[in-house]
């Protein structure tokens, strides 16, 4: 099996891939509610943004002085078409699998899972 | 080149980006629903432009009110719109929003000409203060529930937009 037209190794890993999900739904978002929403702490978001930062995928903009300093971070047309090509192969990869099948499997899983229970 | 995950984790991924999408339409349906304060301030513009339109000023005043009114009518906007965490992406827009912002603007504007025709037999001051009330009345009762109504329909749009 090939991997799908698309398929981005550096947005697949799951932090990278939820902080690309959010950016991808805004025309900009500020690092706290990025960090917040997400769960992240500083350091993890930042290290995760100037990996995707390097790549091109994203641009950082620092507003303001003191207290009333922002970051906002916005991604750029690359990151953009990087994201939904990404996603396009994610959808090939489970249509190819058939959807009903993965679904099932995912279901027998949780099932697994909630049965062996804390 | 070997597929790097399997048809299960490429389902997961694609549930684990929802998550964080759901954040940020969270954060517009809050901003509309939670944000009284800017409401206000507009009706509260509203509210002087009017009723000095009615003490029956010169030509000249009149368009200095309206740019005046316009301007800070933009201050608000823009300052409440750099308070904002996130700028929702322009294609998760949808045609509700331009519709309750037309909506919005002809039923202030008709409430406005309609006070207006109403009170005309009254003293130009007291008209005025009628026209101005009524207006800013209508205007807040509209602006609440025509902001939710409008950033909900987002949500359901966006997951459109993403598929």
């Amino acid at each position: 099996m090939s991997t799908p037209t698309g398929f981005d190794e550096l947005i697949h890993p799951a932090t990278r891939l939820s902080v690309v999900a959010l950016l991808a739904t805004t025309e900009w978002a500020d690092f706290a509610f990025i960090r917040d929403s997400l769960s992240l702490s500083d350091s993890a978001l930042s290290k995760q943004l100037h990996t995707l930062e390097e790549a091109g995928y994203l641009e950082i903009h620092k507003e303001g002085g003191g207290r009333k300093r922002r970051t906002k971070v916005r991604l750029t047309d690359r990151g953009r078409t990087a994201f939904e090509g990404h996603v396009a192969a994610l959808r090939a990869i489970v249509e190819g699998a058939g959807s009903t099948a993965v679904l099932t499997g995912v279901a027998e899983r949780r099932q697994d899972h909630a049965e062996a229970g804390p | 080149m070997s597929t790097p995950v399997n048809a299960e984790q490429a389902w997961n991924d694609l549930q684990r980006i929802r998550v964080p999408q759901e954040r940020v339409y969270d954060e517009v349906e809050r901003r509309a629903s939670g944000a009284p304060g800017v409401a206000y301030a507009a009706a509260a513009l509203m509210w002087v432009f009017l009723a000095g339109l009615g003490l029956g000023p010169p030509r000249w005043v009149v368009l200095l009110a309206l740019a005046a009114y316009v301007a800070l009518l933009s201050v608000l906007t823009v300052r409440y719109a750099s308070r904002s965490p996130m700028q929702l992406h322009h294609s998760r827009y949808n045609r509700r929003m331009s519709v309750t912002l037309v909506a919005g603007v002809v039923m202030t504007g008709a409430t406005a000409w309609l006070s207006g025709r109403l009170a005309e037999s009254l003293e130009p001051v007291l008209a005025g203060l009628v026209q101005a009330t009524v207006s800013a009345a209508v205007f807040l009762l509209f602006i609440g529930p025509a902001s939710r109504w409008a950033a909900q329909s987002l949500r359901g749009h966006g997951e459109q937009v993403a598929r």
